[in-house]
């Protein structure tokens, strides 16, 4: 793994009293031509003292070059005013390259002295591993690191690890990544990070998964997919000893589009379809989040009360409404039909007390009118919004809770979604993660939460939304659990401080200078700063608890397909009529299905009716998924007319309230 | 060699001293003689070098010679005093990339003192740490007005010997297309002055070969312009050598021997031809300016590096300047 090399010196430390080593940083210069830069790692070896010496690492974060001139006036006067003349000058004058280190680490460390002014080498594989405390998790009987990229530098290359303690919990956890968008550096980062992950998390530490929200086009939907790669991304690989493949298991989930049946997603290629689960979602499972969908003015005491009564008094169970008739309230439909009966029955109490509630007749059961009307506003407005995502009637499609599988990644498209189903998903799915993994029972120990965009969800202003405060705990508590998230991001500095400054390990890809202007990157040197904002594609500056200093990698590009390659290669297919979208989905659950058949059955049926039955046939997962689709949607009967309701005026105005 | 010697004599019973003399760090031509022969024309003439090219084909490398001397006074028994010195040289060669680049060095370290006057321990003290030992006559020694001008000269005398060794040494290793330029007169060695491809450049003008009109041409030399060849008229160990002024920047509005070198070269009539193509390339030399120097009007940059090397080398304890003069703590206490 490690590979032990001696080269000569590149460099020797000077000190000045206007320029004085310290113990935590130090100058040496170099010849003219080297092949340091900034961020190389270097080593210090104390002058005359042999092996016992001391021995100081340091990554160089900044560079001089000057020469002996007094002043630029000297070169003019030299070159009689011709810049020309200036470089035919017959001799070169002095200069120097002048190198600023901050150290990484001393041996021994105590006691903490000024960096020694001895003799200047180019870190090599053993140097980098001592330099970032690596060998303090690389080695012994349970070793934990997980490769991140290549250090390269002065023609060395080594390879450089995160600790699973530090990066996966206990000790910290979270990865947060910044850069700039469209070079497809944080995505990229973050899908061989998790390859890196899945090959080399630690086995002592169990199972781990991961769960990535592709919030945007198709970035993560062809991740069982292989890219090509060329031979220098291979040695990068077998460097890391990473193995270049795509992920082995690969779990999609997408909710519908409007249509119910048609899945909303760019992988629709009717190749790569077949993989891709519907995520819907019912009253119950919209019902616990509620409060996601309410915004800040929303939130309250009454419509809180409110919707925890709904939950625990009347979803799935018998209720009476006092009105006289008796409800079980399962879906949206169902709680619909609940609210229209306490309007009804509100209006025709009039102003007596004869309520069900048996108070005034904009009260129910405690519950103000106006109440009730916000809370069913909410709830159906998400079903009207993220219409495909949740079901106003039939069953749920849900990540398989409980069933995780070691070493899988299970995909939730949301990149279509509106953003309120969006922030849904999305809380349901934490929320459902952090539940099982406080009692044990996902079916993995540890569970990688990829949000990209994450200022979206976390922003350093903005009111505080049920996601956000969800992220805080996750990124507060989190790691404890076995709950890692690693969160991407543009704009670091306008990201809510708990939620980056709680992420142990930080990546950075290329950043926009303005960003590095803010206060956040103070503690960069203005070459570091430079260097961040022209990093290329594939290069990443880590920071990590162990190492003091940040250290610039270099990562092979995943060996998965990219979004945008994959689309080129696997175009999504165009929206199929309802009646062929019924069919595809029941081939898929059954080969044998006949097209024609279950055309021939649907015909004529209120599409409703058809959704429902092929939902509860995908729940089912019969072995004769036709039949059984055919005995849910029962013999044809002719629609019975609904009688048309008498309406009755009320005698009084109920409510003001715009809902 | 390190100041061990120094501590040695001072543990055997010399009184501490740090001084530096004045104009220790730098030197002057040792020996002046007067009086020139005209070589290149009947008297002394201006020749414009407007038109002129370099040397053709221009020298595919150069090394430039130089040398340095540092000296202090670190302690006296009675009035003698004991004077520590180093003198060093360095050759430099430039190549095709432009870059000077060591190609010899040497140095020593002396002491300087009468050793009569020493007492028996300092004597065996000196002797013991095999500093080689310099030293003035006994009757400037026992002033200390004349001893230190008498140290001076021995340390200049150090120095010259030390560069002439060094110069001529490197001669043979000179190539057939390679020049050796030497910061100073040529003269003082045979080999050098009589080598064809060396050529000494000279800052100081103590001595003076021209009166009345010729001297006047020479001095107000117009900038870009340079006399005639001459041939200096020597004294004492002094070889033949021809010689011109050159003026490197105009002198208007400083003084007359600004920007004043005088090239010295082989008594040959090759030189007299060479002349102004030796001009033309020392101006090309001009640049880059040898500042921070205060002699840069007259110095070459080359030189100057070659000297910024030697003085990097020197022992820093030479080199620096001290920052007071306070009471010594062993003579405060």
């Amino acid at each position: 793994m490690i590979d032990r090399r001696d080269p000569e010196p590149i460099g020797r430390v000077v000190a000045t009293e206007q320029k004085p080593a310290t113990p935590h940083q130090f100058h040496f210069w170099t010849a003219t031509e080297t092949t340091i830069g900034i961020g190389a790692i270097v080593r210090v070896e104390e002058p005359g003292k042999g092996e016992g010496g001391r021995i100081v690492y340091g990554v160089v974060t900044d560079a001089f070059a000057y020469s002996d001139l007094l002043t630029p006036l000297h070169d003019v006067v030299g070159a009689e005013g011709d810049p020309a003349q200036a470089s035919e000058s017959p001799t070169a004058r002095q200069e120097i390259r002048l190198w600023t280190a901050a150290v990484l680490r001393q041996r021994p460390e105590e006691p903490l002295q000024p960096v020694p002014l001895g003799s200047v080498h180019v870190a090599t594989d053993a140097d980098v591993a001592q330099a970032l405390r690596m060998d303090a998790y690389l080695g012994g009987a349970e070793p934990r690191g997980i490769p991140v990229g290549l250090y390269t530098s002065g023609g060395l290359e080594a390879p450089v690890y995160l600790d699973a303690d530090f990066l996966l919990g206990p000790e910290a956890a979270h990865l947060n990544i910044s850069g700039v968008s469209g070079l497809a550096t944080k995505t990229s980062a973050v899908e061989f990070l998790l390859a890196s992950i899945f090959e080399h998390f630690p086995p002592h530490k169990g199972r781990i998964a991961a769960v990535c929200f592709n919030v945007k086009g198709p970035d993560l939907c062809f991740l069982d997919q292989a890219a090509t790669l060329d031979d220098e991304d291979r040695r990068r690989y077998e460097r890391l000893g990473v193995e270049a493949k795509p992920f082995d298991r690969v779990r999609y989930y997408a909710p519908f589009k409007s249509d119910g049946v048609n899945l909303n997603t760019l992988r629709t290629h009717p190749e790569l379809v077949g993989a891709v689960e519907p995520l819907v979602w019912g009253l119950r499972e919209v019902l616990d989040y509620a409060e996601v969908l309410l915004n800040r003015d929303d939130i309250d005491a009454k419509a809180d009360a409110f919707i925890d009564f709904l939950s625990d008094r009347v979803v799935d169970k018998p209720f009476d409404d006092g009105f006289g008739e008796t409800h079980r309230v399962v879906t949206f439909s169902d709680l619909e039909r609940l609210f229209r009966a306490i309007f009804d029955g509100l209006e025709l109490a009039g102003g007596g007390s004869g309520g069900g509630g048996g108070g005034r007749s904009d009260t129910w059961r405690t519950h103000h009118i106006a109440t009730i009307r916000k809370v069913r506003n909410r709830l159906s407005n998400i079903s009207t919004r993220a219409k495909g995502l949740v079901t106003d009637d039939g069953p749920s499609s849900d990540l398989p809770w409980g069933r995780f599988e070691d070493r899988a990644v299970y995909v939730v498209d949301v990149a279509n979604v509106d953003p309120l189903g969006q922030d849904l998903v999305f809380a349901r799915v934490v929320s459902k993660l952090r539940e099982h993994l406080e009692r044990r029972d996902l079916g993995v120990d540890a569970v990688v939460v990829f949000v990209d965009e994450l200022n979206k969800y976390a922003p350093a202003d903005g009111p505080d939304t049920y996601v956000k405060k969800m992220l805080l705990d996750i990124s507060e508590r989190g790691r404890y659990l076995g709950l890692v998230l690693f969160g991407a991001e543009q704009f670091r500095s306008q990201m809510h401080r708990r939620v980056v400054g709680n992420a142990g390990t930080m990546v950075f890809g290329r950043m926009d200078s303005d960003e590095l202007a803010t206060p956040g990157y103070q503690v960069l040197s203005p070459a570091t700063k430079i260097k961040l904002a022209t990093l290329p594609i594939g290069e990443l500056m880590v920071r990590h608890p162990h190492f003091t200093q940040p250290i610039f990698v270099r990562f092979p590009r995943p060996a998965v397909l990219r979004g945008r390659d994959g689309v080129e290669r696997f175009p999504p297919a165009a929206d199929l009529p309802f009646e062929s979208a019924v069919v595809r989905q029941l081939v898929k659950l059954d080969a044998r299905v006949r097209p024609n058949a279950v055309k021939d059955v649907i015909a004529d049926r209120r599409e409703d009716d058809v959704r429902r039955a092929l939902a509860l046939t995908r729940q089912a997962r019969p072995q004769d998924a036709f039949a059984y689709f055919k005995k849910l949607l029962g013999a044809r009967v002719a629609a019975t007319p609904v009688p048309l309701r008498e309406s009755v005026p009320p005698l009084n105005p109920i409510s003001d309230e715009p809902y | 060699m390190s100041r061990s010697w120094v501590d040695a004599v001072v543990a055997a019973g010399a009184v501490p001293a740090s001084s530096v003399p004045e104009a220790s760090a730098g030197r002057s031509d040792i020996e002046e003689f007067t009086g020139a022969d005209p070589v290149e024309d009947g008297e002394l003439q201006v020749h414009s070098l407007g038109a002129v090219q370099g040397l053709a084909p221009p020298p595919r490398a150069v090394a430039f010679l130089d040398g340095i001397e540092l000296w202090r006074v670190v302690g006296y028994a009675g009035v003698t005093p004991i004077v520590r010195a180093h003198v060093a040289t360095a050759i430099r060669r430039r190549g095709v990339d432009r870059r000077p680049r060591t190609v010899a060095y040497e140095a020593e370290e002396l002491a300087i003192t009468r050793l009569e006057l020493l007492p028996k321990a300092i004597r065996r003290a000196l002797e013991e740490v095999g500093v080689r030992v310099v030293e003035i006559a006994a009757e400037d020694a026992r002033q200390p007005a004349r001893a230190l001008p008498a140290a001076r000269i021995e340390v200049q005398k150090a120095r010259a010997a030390l560069e002439r060794r060094v110069g001529e040494r490197s001669l043979d290793a000179l190539g057939t297309e390679e020049w050796l330029v030497v910061d100073g007169v040529l003269s003082d060695s045979a080999a050098l002055s009589a080598h064809p491809r060396t050529l000494g450049v000279v800052k100081s003008h103590g001595a003076q070969y021209f009166e009345g009109a010729e001297l006047e041409r020479a001095l107000t030399l117009p900038a870009g312009h340079r006399t005639s060849v001459f041939r200096p008229r020597s004294r004492g160990a002094r070889r033949e050598i021809h010689s011109w002024y050159l003026r490197l920047w105009p002198w208007e509005g400083n003084d007359l021997l600004y920007g004043l070198v005088r090239l010295e070269a082989r008594a040959h009539p090759a030189t007299v031809a060479l002349a102004s193509a030796l001009s033309a390339w020392a101006l090309r030399e001009r640049a880059p300016l040898a500042t921070p120097d205060r002699r840069w009007d007259r110095l070459l940059y080359a030189i100057h590096d070659v000297e910024t090397y030697l003085r990097a080398r020197a022992p820093r304890d030479l080199v620096q300047e001290q920052a007071s003069r306070l009471p010594h703590a062993r003579v405060a206490s």
